[in-house]
């Protein structure tokens, strides 16, 4: 009923011919919402006696992500990169007695997010499909989560984004409890308290923001831009923070992240680490970057303390080795870092950075998290007391673990290399110390990834280990496609060219397509610096 | 048009008083089982497409005593919805009698109709007695001793609740709510009025099973059968808050001799019924607690005395009185424990769903209806700069939410145990149930698809009340 009411009230050029134009539809954003929805309702109702159709399950939520992947594409090569405004909207009313509308779009940024999700929405299915029990309730929740996640980056509207950010917690919650590891239960209800506390956060910053700008409208184009006093910005700018701080995970609020990131099942662990946490910093470069520059100003020391405090811990957290997975889990938290120092630092080129960095940041860390999930699966064990000398037994893994050893680190070729580079060329100038210290925790990441790939890679073989396997195809395609697209960025960061020319083939890049829009993010940071009032 | 706005309540009223008769006078047959339900349903179902078309005219009748506006009809179709779904969801094996099982729910949304369309203080204090009064004879067919408390409590209640309206009467000199409002607009706050109204404001939240109030009300909804459960927790405390809102709309003028009161009763509740609701194990005792805190935040909406937050209040209102009534009986019998509820989702399918939903849509849970009303209580709230009682109002949405996940483990996630083990046997499956569990199923889900009509609508009936 929605989205008949959306096609009629958008406006849409008439086709040409038969079929012309059906991708500029004005349902393009609510078909990646909603395509999930209606598919985990399709998975939920179709019989299936005895797990018969288990496999036809596994197939629906595959072919939904490759259906959405293929919309993504069109999508993003009809995406208008120099153009700074939102695009694709849609916008019905929904709650008009309270200024609430079902506002939909995307913007440069928006674009390196919704690529992201599609990505890793698929990578989690292939991820997933050695699951064996419950298959019809596992990828019900999965295309649920990936409807939720979807909904809050295309989001324009406060309420449909704390819709959508707040559903998210409920399928991956239940996913933790149903196939997650031993420690399951500490798990899920970590996940639900943190990620709790940070819609509570959420809600409470954009129910001041929306008091202050007038009570009126919850549309992110009438509150982002509201003339709002300083104070009120700093409290809303607190509140997201907190928001943001529970989801990317940034320390002290990353209570959650090493239980889930070990103990969910690896389908729902990149997800979460891929895309889920990234809306953190996608919020705070939405809500408080783009709209709320003095409280900004006033707050960058206090986000690039945060960023790292959260590399430096993470970093030492993961010298003390003891659990695989959760090795993983500390390294999958230093791109986090990353992205929030370049936007701790508030100029065009770090929040740039911060930008591709929610891309290949997300990546590097559903890549580190999958590796180590799936060797620990492969070597039946996730001790790195027992685990030694994999190498030779395991040479798929090994080439993937270490190229997500390297993603995280920003090794040159990979995507994290040029995201590095751009947040650190824009922070050392107006973030030094922050830079110092985010760059102090990388070089003790390096040293504590030295020392696991040299202990359980490298190292003499353990006779008594338990009996080990390499990579499966399907998990060597799903951590190879994790590679392969981080690699891609890296190497074509403008997108491939015919020879000689700078006319793009099928991909106008990624750095193109964000370009646009931080431009209108960071244009109140390219002047003279706003002092907030006292 | 006009003659049929009673038609309503006279269909909901003669159906009940049949079938209490047709039981008492034993002129059913065992076969009956199969058919009075649905034929109850539709009778109810009836009532509500009535209410629905012919309830837009305004106007008032018996002196100025029964008044249709927009605020009756948002209430009265909410009543009527809620009776319809949990006559048809029941599981009637689990109910001590057919008769007083389906009587009573049409007295009792019966009673929450007179609240909603009572044009003075009698009338309103009329409808509660009577929804509270089916509630007690529902719980009294099982547990007569808790029913006893329930009576007991009740009278406590409503002798509080006497009081306050007996000194807002001396205050006015009027006992019809708009001319009590006039004469208000030109009062001020006094001691004297406001402590009779604190003890007014105790007897509805007490009524209203809100916590810590809830010491009669939550006990005797789990010791009830299903739909008394539901009547409790669900239909009763539809008909306080019912009461509350309208009280609340007069006392607009001045507000400040209820609101502070209000305020610590709600942010209590919203905390209390969370934390609660995370504590106890037992399936129904936890959506009991759950609907104590989200009924908290019905009350939450009055503390801001502006029409948005009424409409907030009413809006979720509906969404509440749905949930809170249809919940338990969709549980039915597996209310034994947990393990009563492993593997539900596998045996019940719809059931499942359609508790699950209760669950998540009473904790406040995107997108369901419970999410979309305490949303816009909440801006509601934020307009106000009532941002402490937001915030715990928050605090106890995740409590709830942790605790509603809880039950959906063990819903979907666990295998189901043997019949022997469990317990308490599952519900029984008819067509009928299904079908009330699937409806029960859509009207949560669409609430909020549907929330700019029924926004709109309930933003009309706060405006009906007096309030800009």
């Amino acid at each position: 009923m929605i989205l008949l009411t959306i096609a009629a009230a958008s406006p849409s050029p008439a086709p040409v011919v038969p079929g012309a134009g059906i991708f500029t539809s004005p349902l393009l954003m609510s078909l990646l919402v909603w395509v999930p929805v209606a598919s985990a309702i399709a998975i939920a109702i179709l019989p299936n006696p005895r797990g018969r159709y288990d496999v036809l399950m596994k197939q629906i939520a595959f072919f939904t992500n490759l259906g959405l992947v293929f919309i993504l594409f069109v999508a993003y090569n009809q995406f208008e990169a120099f153009l700074p405004t939102a695009q694709y909207e849609e916008k019905v009313p929904w709650l008009q007695a309270i200024g609430a509308s079902y506002h939909l779009g995307v913007d440069g940024p928006g674009m390196v997010m919704l690529i992201l999700s599609g990505l890793v929405g698929i990578i989690s299915v292939l991820a997933s499909l050695g699951v064996r029990e419950r298959v019809r309730s596992y990828f019900c929740l999965v295309l649920l989560t990936q409807s939720a996640i979807n909904g809050a980056i295309v989001a324009r509207d406060m309420f449909v984004l704390i819709l959508f950010w707040s559903a998210a917690a409920v399928p991956i919650a239940i996913l933790i409890l149903g196939w997650g590891g031993p420690r399951r239960h500490a798990a899920a209800w970590r996940l639900v308290g943190y990620w709790g506390l940070g819609t509570g956060a959420l809600v409470v910053g954009t129910m001041t923001l929306y008091a202050a700008a007038g009570g009126s409208s919850f549309d992110m184009d009438v509150l982002l831009k509201a003339a709002i006093s300083p104070r009120i910005q700093i409290v809303v700018a607190v509140a997201m923070i907190i928001a943001a701080a529970t989801r990317l995970p940034l320390f002290p609020l990353h209570g959650w992240a090493r239980d889930v990131y070990a103990e969910a099942p690896i389908g729902v662990t990149v997800v979460v680490a891929g895309s889920a946490a990234r809306l953190g910093a996608y919020l705070l470069l939405r809500v408080v970057i783009a709209a709320e520059p003095a409280a900004a100003h006033l707050l960058s020391p206090l986000l690039a303390a945060l960023a790292a405090l959260t590399v430096g811990y993470a970093a030492l957290a993961a010298l003390r080795p003891i659990d695989l997975r959760r090795v993983g889990a500390y390294l999958s938290m230093i791109p986090g870092g990353i992205t929030m120092l370049g936007l701790a630092a508030l100029s065009p080129l770090s929040i740039a950075g911060s930008v591709l960095s929610l891309f290949a940041g997300g990546m590097a860390a559903a890549l580190i998290v999958g590796a180590c999930a799936t060797l620990s699966d492969r070597a039946q064990s996730r001790s790195l007391q027992v685990l030694s000398g994999l190498a030779p037994r395991m040479p798929i893994i090994t080439w993937l673990l270490v190229i997500a050893g390297f993603a995280v680190l920003g090794v040159p070729l990979l995507g994290t290399f040029l995201a590095e580079m751009l947040t650190f060329f824009g922070a050392f100038k107006n973030q030094p110390i922050g830079a110092f210290a985010v760059a102090a925790g990388l070089v003790v990441a390096a040293v504590a990834l030295a020392s696991l790939f040299r202990r359980i890679l490298f190292g003499p073989p353990n006779p008594d280990a338990p009996g080990v396997s390499d990579a499966s195809l399907g998990e060597t395609w799903y951590l190879a496609l994790l590679a392969g697209a981080l690699l891609w960025v890296g190497v074509f960061p403008s997108g491939p060219k015919l020879p000689g020319t700078d006319t793009p083939l099928f991909d106008q890049g990624l750095v193109n397509v964000m370009a646009a829009g931080i431009s209108d993010i960071a244009s109140p940071y390219t002047g003279a610096t706003p002092t907030p009032a006292p | 048009m006009r003659n049929l706005v009673l038609a309503p309540e006279a269909l909901v009223v003669a159906a009940a008083v049949v079938l209490l008769l047709g039981g008492r006078l034993g002129w059913y047959r065992p076969r009956a089982r199969r058919y009075l339900p649905a034929a109850a349903a539709l009778v109810t179902l009836v009532a509500l497409g009535v209410e629905l078309w012919a309830g837009a005219t305004l106007g008032t009748y018996f002196g100025g005593g029964f008044v249709q506006d927009r605020f009756a009809l948002f209430a009265k179709a909410a009543a009527l919805l809620a009776a319809a779904i949990v006559l048809a969801v029941a599981d009637w094996t689990a109910e001590d009698s057919l008769s007083i099982g389906l009587a009573m729910p049409l007295l009792a949304a019966f009673g929450v109709m007179v609240a909603a369309s009572a044009g003075d203080l009698v009338a309103l204090w009329a409808g509660l007695e009577l929804a509270a009064a089916a509630g007690v004879v529902m719980v009294s067919l099982r547990r007569p001793d808790l029913a006893l408390r329930l009576l007991v409590s009740g009278g406590v209640a409503s002798s509080l609740l006497l009081i306050g309206l007996a000194f807002l009467y001396a205050t006015a000199g009027t006992s019809d709510l708009t001319a009590m409002r006039d004469v208000l607009f030109s009062g001020a706050p006094t001691i004297a009025l406001a402590i009779p109204l604190f003890l007014a404001v105790s007897g509805l939240a007490l009524r209203a099973t809100l916590a810590p109030f809830h010491l009669a009300g939550v006990p005797a909804s789990l010791g009830a059968s299903p739909l008394g459960a539901g009547l409790v927790l669900g239909l009763v405390a539809a008909a306080a808050a019912v009461v509350a809102i309208k009280v609340a709309a007069v006392l607009n003028p001045i507000p400040t001799v209820f609101s502070s009161y209000l305020e610590v009763i709600a942010a209590v509740a919203m905390v209390g019924g969370g934390a609660a609701a995370l504590a106890v194990r037992s399936p129904r005792a936890r959506m009991a607690y759950l609907a104590a805190g989200q009924i908290g935040w019905v009350a939450a909406g009055l503390v801001t005395h502006y029409r948005a937050g009424l409409a907030g209040s009413l809006f979720l209102l509906g969404a509440f009185a749905v949930a809170a009534t249809c919940g338990p009986a969709v549980m039915g019998r597996a209310d034994g424990g947990e393990p009563a509820l492993a593997g539900m989702g596998v045996l019940r399918p719809a059931r499942a769903a359609g508790l699950a939903l209760a669950m998540l849509s009473l904790a406040g849970a995107p997108p369901l209806a419970g999410f979309f009303g305490e949303f816009a209580v909440g801006a509601a709230l934020a307009q106000s700069g009532h941002f402490g009682l937001l915030a715990l109002g928050i605090l106890g949405s995740v409590l709830s939410l942790a605790a509603a996940v809880g039950t959906l483990r063990l819903i979907y996630l666990q295998s189901p145990l043997e019949e022997a083990r469990r317990g308490s046997a599952l519900p029984v499956l008819t067509r009928l149930s299904t079908l009330g569990a699937v409806a029960f199923c859509f009207v949560i889900a669409a609430y909020g698809l549907l929330s700019n009509p029924i926004l709109g609508l309930a933003d009309q009936g706060a405006e009906a009340l007096g309030l800009r």
